[in-house]
């Protein structure tokens, strides 16, 4: 009975196991090794080569100001300042709040498949976009333009829209959440298909932003978006409490002495404006919401404490990953590559640990 | 459908109306009514630095002819090597095609939009982007943010075609290059007219632009359309100009009495649109009179454009009394292999 007697000792938290502790230290060593090697290959490489010591030279003269001698044309200096790394960190900072908000749905919705454009964030986002592409005024501030501001806010009014409609707020069955969510979206699907039907010659860049792209990732894009997901981010973080009493069951939840309304309009709402700042940058780029919180679910449990930081961390580099893969032969959609190299990954996986599984 | 060459009709951003594409479009004046030849004045040939006005109305500043430059649409590379500043194009698309040395250009502009690594990378001077979004609008904007110099290149008329050959004429420095050009043109499209307007029949034509999976037509008042008429037909078009498929219904009723294969490249013969339910009824297949023509010489707005027109009214009009076109494949003939 010693085992047992170990597991109820006073200050150990449930399912904290020693073996889990020392897989989680060593998930949190692969994560960050990961995160490393992305934003060094990510700035070192892409569809033109650069020099490796201009590479370096070049960083260090630009982040610490040391007096190197410029050996390195000026195109190169473009190229990896003002392409690569806010690219990079674009690709990472996306990454991080799409797994942060697909966590969020999953365990706020108790749906195994929900992501973070469940809600008809994507189709409000797309709707939103084409709209802005088809339109003939075009305006730009920032580098952001009609196309991201109507992006976001179409994103934002899908979900404000499925929130009403399906009284979320309220004490009710998460099935009728659930299909206001896929009526909404499949209404905002049609107005998109409409509108792509009408686009004329627009119809490949509204096809384009339906794949996803990093392509367009610039500094004063990133000083915008930065930080609407770093504080999105931040709360559901924060909401790790929240999020494993919700995973009980709203009364169960309301019993413990959750604040079951208040907790899932916060949710809701960071996840929502992470989303919808991630879709107005890049495009509409599946799977690495749906599938990152699951990975993570797999390998140390359902426990938000240790999923929300894990997926965060993972959601990072996998996505920048991701997007070195998308433009070193070219610039394919990201979306593309995100689903070819993470679905039959997430297949593996679910075979080796399907025993015991739950969301 | 390759669609490095087609000209897609157009709801349009705000365009704007600028000086340069007037001075332009005086210069060359109109396709069809052939105008005075303006000799080109020493002054504005010896110029720079040199303020251009592109299509767009975007005003860009050029110290000194252009030594390295980008092209970002298949008739801009055209257009240039035809200047004979193919030697100063530094990179291309992955689609371009003629002249056959273009191919080997470095891929700057692809399906999916501009590299814009590759485009930093070659230090261009000038790059030539194709507007009505050919060139993505984004793309075009970072490129600007980035440093560099980017003419938008956009012709929605044979005139305007006409204009731009004129006006990246004036941007590469290759001003004398390009009267020639024009003149040439000039010449090639009133003998189109003339022996066009000697015959009075104007047969109601449906140029096909593809057939898989709807049928696709030209939208009013779209570049094809345009075409249609100048080459002595009267075109069947689809009802809005933003709206490119066309119904067999409505193909049916409108009843076209000459069918111009848009897609022939494609593999789209006469003997397979014979077979085409319902199209038994259509005077043009009754007549026999479908006709496989090369759509790059007639879609894409290069220098190629006048003897694409050619192409096309004798598709339209065979007996025409017409010097046939000195360029574009045979297709569908005996033998002939599909691109």
């Amino acid at each position: 009975m010693s085992t047992r007697a170990d597991a109820v000792r006073p200050g150990a938290v449930i399912g904290w196991r020693p073996r889990l502790a020392r897989r989680t230290a060593a998930l949190v060593t692969i994560g960050l090794v990961a995160l490393a090697v992305a934003l060094v290959a990510g700035v070192a490489l892409g569809n033109v080569y650069v020099a490796p010591a201009d590479t370096i030279a070049l960083v260090t003269h630009r982040l610490l100001g040391w007096p190197v001698e410029v050996t390195w044309p000026a195109s190169a200096e473009t190229i990896i300042w003002e392409l690569r790394l806010p690219r990079v960190l674009t690709a990472m900072i996306t990454g991080v709040g799409l797994a942060l908000a697909g966590a969020a749905f999953q365990g706020l919705l108790r749906n195994p498949l929900a992501d973070p454009f469940v809600l008809g964030t994507a189709s409000g986002a797309a709707l939103g976009a084409a709209l802005a592409l088809v339109v003939p005024v075009q305006f730009a501030l920032l580098g952001f333009g009609l196309v991201h501001v109507s992006a976001f806010a179409g994103a934002v009014l899908a979900v404000a829209v499925v929130y009403r409609l399906s009284r979320l707020g309220e004490l009710n069955s998460l099935t009728s959440v659930l299909l206001t969510g896929y009526a909404v979206g499949s209404l905002l699907a049609a107005g998109l298909a409409l509108t792509m039907y009408l686009s004329g010659s627009h119809l490949r860049q509204i096809f384009f932003y339906l794949l996803g792209s990093f392509s367009l990732s610039s500094w004063p894009q990133l000083a915008v978006g930065l930080p609407i997901i770093a504080v999105g981010s931040g709360v559901i973080l924060t909401r790790a409490r929240a999020l494993n009493a919700l995973l009980l069951g709203e009364e169960t939840a309301a019993h413990l002495g959750l604040d079951v309304r208040r907790e899932r309009l916060v949710l809701l709402g960071a996840a929502t404006l992470i989303t919808a700042a991630a879709v107005a940058m890049s495009g509409l780029i599946g799977f690495v919401g749906l599938v990152i919180p699951h990975l993570v679910r797999l390998l140390v449990g359902p426990n938000a404490r240790l999923l929300l930081p894990l997926s965060a961390l993972f959601g990072a580099s996998f996505m920048a990953f991701a997007d070195l893969f998308a433009r070193m032969p070219g610039e394919l959609p990201v979306g593309i590559i995100t689903a070819i190299v993470g679905a039959p990954f997430f297949l593996y996986l679910l075979r080796r640990y399907r025993s015991g599984y739950a969301l | 459908m390759d669609a490095s060459h087609t000209q897609a009709p157009r709801p349009q951003p705000v365009r704007g109306f600028s000086i340069a594409l007037l001075a332009a479009a005086l210069l060359v004046g109109c396709a069809v009514q052939p105008p005075a030849e303006p000799a080109p004045t020493p002054a504005n040939l010896a110029a720079w630095p040199r303020t251009l006005t592109d299509d767009e109305g975007t005003t860009i500043e050029l110290a000194e002819p252009p030594e390295r430059v980008i092209s970002l649409s298949p008739a801009n590379t055209e257009i240039a090597f035809a200047l004979g500043a193919g030697d100063r194009l530094v990179g291309g698309t992955d689609f371009d095609d003629y002249p056959s040395e273009a191919a080997a250009l470095p891929d700057v502009a692809t399906f999916t939009g501009v590299l814009l690594e590759q485009a930093v990378a070659l230090e261009p001077d000038l790059v030539l982007a194709a507007g009505n979004n050919f060139t993505p609008p984004d793309d075009i904007e970072r490129m600007r943010e980035l440093g560099l110099t980017v003419l938008v290149v956009y012709a929605e008329t044979v005139d305007e075609v006409l204009s731009d050959i004129a006006l990246v004429g004036q941007a590469l420095g290759a001003d004398e290059q390009a009267a020639d050009i024009l003149s040439g043109m000039q010449a090639r499209l009133a003998e189109v007219q003339a022996a066009v307007e000697s015959v009075p029949e104007r047969p109601r034509v449906f140029y096909q632009i593809g057939s898989v999976p709807e049928i696709y037509a030209p939208a009013p008042d779209s570049f094809i359309a345009d075409m249609v008429a100048l080459g002595g037909g009267e075109p069947i078009t689809t009802t809005d100009p933003a709206v490119f498929s066309i119904s067999v219904e409505r193909l049916v009723e409108l009843d076209p009495e000459v069918i111009v294969l848009g897609d022939a490249a494609y593999g789209v013969c006469p003997a397979e649109v014979r077979t085409r339910p319902g199209w038994e009824s259509m005077t043009a297949v009754q007549a026999d009179a479908l006709r496989p023509v090369d759509d790059v010489i007639i879609t894409r707005p290069g220098p190629r454009l006048a003897e694409g027109l050619a192409a096309l009214a004798l598709a339209i009009h065979p007996t025409l009394d017409l010097q046939p076109p000195t360029d574009g494949a045979v297709l569908c003939a005996e033998g002939s292999l599909a691109r």
